[in-house]
C-alpha cells in the first residue's frame, strides 16, 4: 500500500438494528494532507463515515486502516484525529483557555508546555487575548475558531469536521471556507469535512466524495464533478443544471430534443438511452436562426452577476439559462452551446 | 389586576400568620400564648440551657448532613444509571422513582417500621439515618436527572474525542455540568431531613429524637413557650438554607444564561 495512504476503509457498512444500512458496502482511501469533503443530503451517510473514523461508532461489517493498522475496536480516545463539531461542544463550564487545554490536560503534559501550545493554537485561529473569556461571551464565529483550536492543538493526523459552517450566517460562512482553507495549508495535515452545501465543497475541497444512500456516488476533484458528474443524481446535487434524456445515436453524436448534435463523449452502445447534461452558463442567448435550440422565455430573474432565464422548448424540455443578456418572458429565442458543453452520462436507476 | 395582588397578600398572610403568631409568642415573658406581658429571651436561654434538647439539636443536624450526603452520591449515581438506561425502562425507572416522593410520610415511616423490625435493625440512629437516605434519594434524581437530559451528548463524544477515558468523562465534564443540580439535590434532600416528622416518628427508639419529634411530644405536654422558641430558631434555619440555595441558584443561572 501507497504510504499516503492513512485512512483506509475496506467494504465497511454499517447497519442499526434491521434498518437499511446507513452506509453499503464503501471503500476509499484518504490520503495524508489534503483536504476532502463528504457531501450528499442528510442520511446520505456522511455523518456516519466520520463518526466511524472518529470511533465513536464501530462498523457492522468490513475493516477501517489507520496508517495501515486496523483499528475497528480502537475507542475514541485512543485514535490521533480530532473532531470539530456541528454544535461545537465548547464545554460551558471552563473558559476557552480551558477548553482548548482539555486534550493536553488529559495527556498530563507539563504546565508550561500547555500554556504555549494553547497560546499558539490560539493564534493560529486569530484570537490571542481571549483565554479567559467565557464560552458564553463568544460570538458563533468565534466559538466557531475556539472549536477549531481546540482539536488543532492535540496535533492530530486527520481533523474531522462536521458540518461545522452550517450554524454560521452566510457572510461569515464565506469567510470562514478561506480560513479553513488556509488553515489546511499551513497545518499540513488531513482534513475531512462534512457537507451539504455543494458551493462549499467545491471551493475547498481537493477530492470530493459524493454521497447518496450509503453509496459513494462519485469521487473526484471539484472540477471532475462538475464537469463529468458519473450520473443523473450527482448532476443534480453539484449545481444547477438542465439534465434531460436522449439516446446515443453513435461514437460522437447524440440525440435529445428531437435533434441530433455532435459531442465529445463516445464508447456507449448504438442508441444507447442516456442522460444529457448541459450546465446553465454553458448555453448562450442568440437568434432563433444561430441557435441550436429553439426555446421560449417562460421566466426571468435577476440573480446579481447574471439573468436566470426559464425557457421551453416545443417538446417540453425546461432549459435553464444563465446569461448577462436580458430576454423578455414571452420571447422566441435560439440557444447556442459548443460541442464540449453536452455530457452524456449512463442513465441510472432512481431519481 | 389590584384585586389578585390583594389576594396573593392575603393567601400568604393566611400561611404565615400562624408562625408569626407562634415567633411573637416565643418572646413573652407571660409564659401563655394569648396575653403578651413583655419581652424576654428567656425562653431561648431556656432551650440553650436544656444540654438534653441541644443533643436532639446535633442529632438532626448529624441525621440531615450525614443522609443527604449520602443520599446525593447515591441520587446521582441513580440519576446517571437512569440517563443511560434504554428508552423503555428509563420511563418505567423514573416513574417508580417519583411515586416515593409523592407517597404519603404515614406509608413510607410504617412500611420502613415493618422492614427494620423484620431484618432486626435496633431502632434509633441508624434506623433513622437508612430511611432519611432512602427518602431522600429519589429527590436528589429529580433534581439532577434534568441537568443530564439538558447536556447535550455531544459534550461526551467531544471529550472521549480529545482523549479522555470514561473516568475522564466523568469527572471533567458530566459532573461540572450538573453539579446545580446536584447542589439542588442536596439542599432538598437536607430541608426534607430537617423537618421529616412522619418517617422519622415511626422508626425512632430507644430514646434517639430528632427536633421535629421532640417539639411533637413538646407540643403535646403543651406548657412551655422553650417549644416556640425552639420552633423559631428552626424556622429561621430552615429560612437561611432557602436563602442560601436561591442565592447559589441565581449564581449559577446568570453564569451559565447564555448559550
Amino acid at each position: 500500500m501507497d504510504d499516503r495512504v492513512i485512512i483506509r476503509f475496506d467494504h465497511v457498512t454499517k447497519q442499526y438494528d434491521h434498518d437499511l444500512p446507513v452506509l453499503d458496502d464503501v471503500s476509499f482511501e484518504i490520503e495524508r494532507g489534503k483536504f476532502y469533503t463528504l457531501l450528499g443530503p442528510s442520511g446520505c451517510g456522511k455523518t456516519t463515515i466520520l463518526r466511524l473514523i472518529a470511533g465513536f461508532i464501530e462498523p457492522t461489517k468490513g475493516d477501517i486502516y489507520f496508517h495501515e493498522k486496523r483499528i475497528n475496536n480502537v475507542p475514541a480516545n485512543k485514535r490521533q484525529v480530532n473532531t470539530v463539531f456541528q454544535d461545537y461542544a465548547l464545554f460551558p463550564h471552563l473558559n476557552v483557555f480551558e477548553n482548548v487545554a482539555f486534550g493536553l490536560r488529559i495527556k498530563k503534559m507539563p504546565k508550561a508546555d500547555i500554556e504555549r501550545k494553547v497560546k499558539e493554537a490560539l493564534r493560529f485561529v486569530n484570537l490571542e487575548g481571549y483565554e479567559q473569556r467565557a464560552i458564553h461571551e463568544m460570538s458563533g464565529g468565534q466559538r466557531q475558531r475556539v472549536a477549531i483550536a481546540r482539536a488543532i492543538v492535540n496535533e492530530p493526523d486527520v481533523l474531522l469536521l462536521d458540518e461545522p459552517l452550517s450554524a454560521l450566517d452566510l457572510k461569515l460562512r464565506t469567510e470562514m471556507q478561506y480560513e479553513l482553507r488556509e488553515l489546511q495549508r499551513r497545518l499540513g495535515i488531513t482534513f475531512i469535512f462534512v457537507t451539504h452545501d455543494q458551493e462549499e465543497a467545491l471551493a475547498m475541497s481537493d477530492e470530493i466524495f459524493v454521497l447518496n444512500k450509503g453509496k459513494i456516488e462519485q469521487r473526484g476533484t471539484p472540477k471532475d464533478i462538475y464537469d463529468e458528474p458519473v450520473n443523473r443524481f450527482v448532476a443534480d446535487f453539484i449545481g444547477e443544471s438542465n439534465i434531460i434524456s436522449g439516446t446515443m445515436i453513435d461514437d460522437f453524436v447524440v440525440e435529445f430534443a428531437n435533434q441530433q448534435f455532435t459531442c465529445v463523449d463516445h464508447g456507449f452502445a448504438k442508441n444507447e438511452r442516456v442522460d444529457i447534461v448541459i450546465r446553465p452558463e454553458d448555453l448562450e442567448l442568440t437568434t432563433i436562426e444561430h441557435g441550436k435550440l429553439h426555446v421560449r422565455v417562460d421566466s426571468v430573474l435577476f440573480r446579481g452577476v447574471h439573468y436566470e432565464l426559464c425557457c421551453y422548448d416545443a417538446y417540453g424540455n425546461e432549459w435553464l439559462v444563465h446569461s448577462t443578456k436580458k430576454a423578455e418572458i414571452g420571447d422566441e429565442i435560439g440557444l447556442h452551446f459548443e460541442p464540449e458543453a453536452i455530457h452524456v452520462m449512463k442513465q441510472s436507476g432512481g431519481e | 389586576m389590584k384585586f389578585s395582588r390583594l389576594y396573593l397578600a392575603l393567601v400568604f398572610f393566611i400561611l404565615y400568620m400562624p408562625i408569626f403568631y407562634l415567633i411573637y409568642y416565643s418572646f413573652n415573658s407571660g409564659g401563655t400564648m394569648h396575653h403578651f406581658e413583655s419581652f424576654t429571651l428567656d425562653w431561648y436561654k431556656e432551650v440553650f440551657d436544656d444540654t438534653r434538647l441541644l443533643i436532639i439539636v446535633l442529632h438532626t443536624m448529624i441525621i440531615a448532613l450525614l443522609s443527604s450526603s449520602l443520599a446525593t452520591i447515591i441520587g446521582v449515581f441513580g440519576a446517571i444509571a437512569i440517563y443511560y438506561a434504554k428508552h423503555r425502562w428509563k420511563q418505567t425507572l423514573l416513574t417508580l422513582n417519583n411515586i416515593l416522593i409523592v407517597s404519603p410520610d404515614v406509608i413510607i415511616g410504617a412500611s420502613f417500621l415493618i422492614l427494620f423490625t423484620i431484618a432486626g435493625i435496633q431502632l434509633g440512629f441508624t434506623s433513622v439515618l437508612l430511611s432519611h437516605i432512602a427518602f431522600s434519594i429519589p429527590i436528589v434524581v429529580l433534581m439532577v436527572l434534568p441537568k443530564l437530559q439538558e447536556m447535550s451528548p455531544t459534550f461526551i463524544d467531544a471529550a472521549r474525542d480529545l482523549g479522555a477515558n470514561e473516568w475522564n468523562v466523568f469527572t471533567k465534564v458530566v459532573l461540572p455540568y450538573i453539579t446545580p443540580g446536584i447542589f439542588a439535590g442536596f439542599f432538598m434532600a437536607l430541608t426534607y431531613s430537617l423537618d421529616d416528622f412522619a418517617v422519622t416518628f415511626f422508626v425512632t427508639g430507644n430514646g434517639f429524637s430528632t427536633l421535629s419529634v421532640e417539639i411533637y411530644s413538646l407540643a403535646r405536654q403543651g406548657i412551655s413557650l422553650s417549644v416556640n422558641a425552639l420552633s423559631t430558631l428552626l424556622f429561621l434555619f430552615t429560612l437561611s438554607l432557602v436563602v442560601v440555595y436561591y442565592v447559589m441558584t441565581q449564581r449559577a443561572s446568570v453564569k451559565g444564561g447564555q448559550k
